[in-house]
């Protein structure tokens, strides 16, 4: 069973259609990058995954449950209430790109509220978790710290820490290092790198090509809200069969070669 | 009795009765209101441009005349201006003064509105970015006409609507010059129904008149701010 | 300067009788601000049935000059409500009405001021819209908003002074009776603004430093 799967996945904004059908398959371990260009839907398709957004059409089944509708023993279905998909949203873990950390909580107080909060551990189990998490991406000793104190790269290791401390059965990365200075940008991909190693499920939305085709599985590509273009990163990157996927990379001169 | 209450309070015919009375009181606010504001933006200007200035002296005075008036309740220094300053005026001059109640109402709201002021023109000064003084240093231009002619217009533009919002305060607080005996709605007002025994009426059609007068001009200066808050905003 | 010591030092008594009931006046005042803000703002947000009456409500508030209330609320309120039953009652519920106008606008402006991002991170990890709401928005607006709460704080306490017209026996009320008992007015009006004026300066000075703490190590803060 894939460990995540999308359907047929449409989502219209008012008169604007965003996504016109997309699915795919992550398998278990497996790293997906998605490349496209501004407005080709990426953010949205991953939002639609955490259900961030919901869908027009389409389903997202994450470890085989479908997260917008329940379905009951006579094979009704009926809408998944948001308490119950924010169950399932604690085997998700998100980071941003605005990294989005509560200000007013320091770097272990962030990455150890939801563990206490929406799984109900005790402090000090959460707090042998978060800990460990920020161990992870390397900031275990800025664990007082405020994020207004924490550079960008610092902030954005705190929310994957902030993330992993849920133990996500899959990581969703939303342009993670867009916001970042370049400088910054290493720190936090040298991380993402480290999931990938140990084998965490990732979904990667990103601009940093060179990090795709050398970490990921499989890279898919977007164009218009449809995936023009999928498969491992030789091909992609190396000998892509889309004309606009050649195009689009085109512009990446020397960072996917 | 609440709903006889009720009705009469909201039967405003007395209030009506006696609506040139009541909107002449409303009109010596309006007086008292031009009048202090006039003197609060000129003197908070001054209390501002001492508190930048280069010497001490000048910016100590300035912090003093900031902080005495801007920490200053309304109702205590208009009587104090009231019952007090002419007494030292007096023994300073060796005369008996006394104060017109409209001029003391004046000069009141005057120094404790230009504190407010004050704190404006300095906050709006000091967010004038440093480059444009460079530029100006760097043009031959000297203090003076930097001040006047790039620094000034820009400190008017980005304070407006804050400016704004402290006259219409200013106004509202027009209302306790009845207190020392200035005819304004207020005490229109009181000695309306000091005769007529009927304080529902009055009081009310007199904070409905307030709140339609005060909600206009907040509103008017609400959608101006909203306005030029696109446009000046750099 | 004799007089001083006979006028003021003497009556110093009176005088912190009198300032003893101003804070009492202005504590409660401040506490039901705070309470009827906060309802006026989250029932304006949540309520939709109620928004208009809300709405009314906050700028009716806002708009009213403070004396003008406190007379409506003394001499109208009784006939209609049959409450208020003191002049001291009167006094605190109408300064209490001012401010709640103002900080349920204060609390609103905070409340969207928290950005939509951090919701989402609340999301995102599974919190329900209550825990978002109690977890990370409001803890951030009661951080937000403290410097403007102090601050209307010494807006009740300025505004307070009124309170003497009804007869309320505060500060403003004793040293004005002083005065009438008296007859000499310079020593008694000018320590009693003195008081005052100190006392407002005292807590704007406090809320200075508590807005640059926060700014400092949250660096969130108006402005």
């Amino acid at each position: 069973m894939p460990a995540i799967r999308a359907s047929g996945i449409r989502k219209r904004f008012g008169e604007l259609e965003v996504l016109k059908g997309v699915s795919f398959d992550v398998r278990r371990g497996s790293v997906v990058s998605m490349i496209g260009a501004s407005g080709s839907g990426k953010s949205t398709l991953l939002r639609c995954i955490n259900r961030l957004e919901t869908p027009t059409e389409g389903e997202v089944y994450v470890d085989g449950v479908p997260m917008g509708f329940v379905e009951d023993r006579g094979g009704r279905r009926r809408p998944r209430p948001l308490s119950e998909v924010n169950r399932l949203r604690r085997d998700l873990g998100m980071v941003f790109q605005q990294f989005n950390l509560w200000p007013h909580m320091t770097a272990l107080g962030n990455v150890i509220e939801a563990p206490m909060r929406v799984r109900g551990l005790s402090r000090a189990e959460a707090v042998a978790l978060g800990e460990a998490a920020l161990e992870q991406v390397r900031l275990a000793e800025k664990r007082d710290a405020y994020p207004a104190h924490l550079s960008g790269g610092q902030q954005q290791r705190v929310a994957i820490a902030r993330a992993l401390a849920m133990q996500p059965k899959a990581m969703l990365f939303d342009e993670a290092t867009s916001s970042l200075d370049p400088e910054l940008t290493e720190e936090v991909l040298a991380v993402m790198r480290e999931l990938a190693q140990r084998g965490t499920t990732m979904i990667v939305v990103t601009h940093e090509m060179r990090f795709a085709r050398e970490v990921s599985d499989e890279v898919m590509f977007l164009h218009d809200g449809v995936i023009e273009e999928s498969g491992p990163p030789e091909q992609v990157f190396g000998a892509p069969r889309s004309e606009r996927c050649r195009q689009f990379l085109s512009k990446f001169i020397g960072q996917a070669r | 009795m609440f709903s006889e209450a009720l009705r009469e309070s909201v039967d405003l015919s007395l209030f009506w009765d006696y609506r040139e009375v009541m909107l002449s009181g409303l009109a010596f606010n309006f007086h008292v209101f031009a009048a202090s504001a006039t003197a609060a933006i000129a003197l908070g200007l001054g209390a501002a441009l001492l508190r930048v200035a280069q010497a001490l002296p000048f910016r100590v005075l300035g912090t003093l005349h900031v902080e005495t008036f801007r920490n200053a309740p309304d109702y205590i220094m208009l009587v104090w201006v009231h019952f007090v300053l002419p007494l030292l005026l007096g023994a300073a001059l060796g005369m008996r003064i006394e104060f017109h109640p409209f001029a003391s109402a004046v000069i009141a709201l005057g120094l404790v509105y230009s504190g407010y002021y004050a704190e404006t023109f300095r906050a709006g000064i000091q967010s004038i970015p440093r480059g444009h003084l460079e530029a100006g240093r760097a043009c031959g231009m000297s203090e003076r006409q930097i001040l006047w002619r790039i620094v000034m217009p820009q400190v008017v533009r980005r304070m407006l609507p804050e400016g704004l919002n402290q006259l219409v305060s200013l106004f509202k607080a027009t209302t306790i010059v009845s207190l020392i005996t200035v005819p304004d709605l207020m005490y229109r007002v009181s000695m309306v129904t000091a005769t007529e025994m009927k304080p529902l009426p009055l009081y009310t059609g007199a904070a409905l008149l307030y709140f339609a007068v005060v909600f206009a001009a907040a509103s008017l200066v609400r959608l101006a701010s909203e306005r030029w808050r696109r446009r000046i905003l750099a | 300067m004799g007089n001083w010591e006979r006028l003021v030092w003497n009556q110093r008594e009176v005088l912190l009788e009198g300032f003893l009931v101003t804070l009492h006046v202005c504590a409660l005042a401040f506490a039901a601000a705070i309470l009827g803000g906060l309802a006026l703002c989250l029932v304006r947000m949540h309520v939709r049935p109620l928004r208009p009456l809300a709405t009314l409500l906050v700028e009716f508030f806002r708009a009213t000059p403070i004396f003008v209330q406190l007379m409506w609320v003394n001499y109208v309120w009784p006939e209609l409500f049959g409450w208020p039953n003191s002049f001291f009652t009167a006094g605190w519920v109408a300064l209490a009405l001012q401010s709640s106008g103002y900080l349920a606008e204060t609390f609103r402006a905070g409340i969207e001021a928290v950005p939509r991002g951090q919701r989402e991170a609340g999301e995102a990890v599974g919190m329900g819209p209550a825990l978002v709401m109690a977890r990370i928005v409001l803890p951030q607006v009661a951080l937000t908003t403290a410097p403007a709460i102090v601050n209307q704080f010494t807006v009740i306490v300025k505004s307070s002074t009124l309170v003497s017209v009804i007869t309320v026996q505060d500060l403003m009320f004793q040293s004005q009776k002083l005065v009438n008992v008296w007859y000499e007015p310079i020593e008694i009006l000018t320590a009693t603004a003195a008081i005052y004026i100190a006392f407002v300066f005292a807590v704007s000075a406090c809320g200075k430093r508590l807005s640059d703490a926060l700014r400092r190590r949250f660096g969130i803060g108006s402005g």
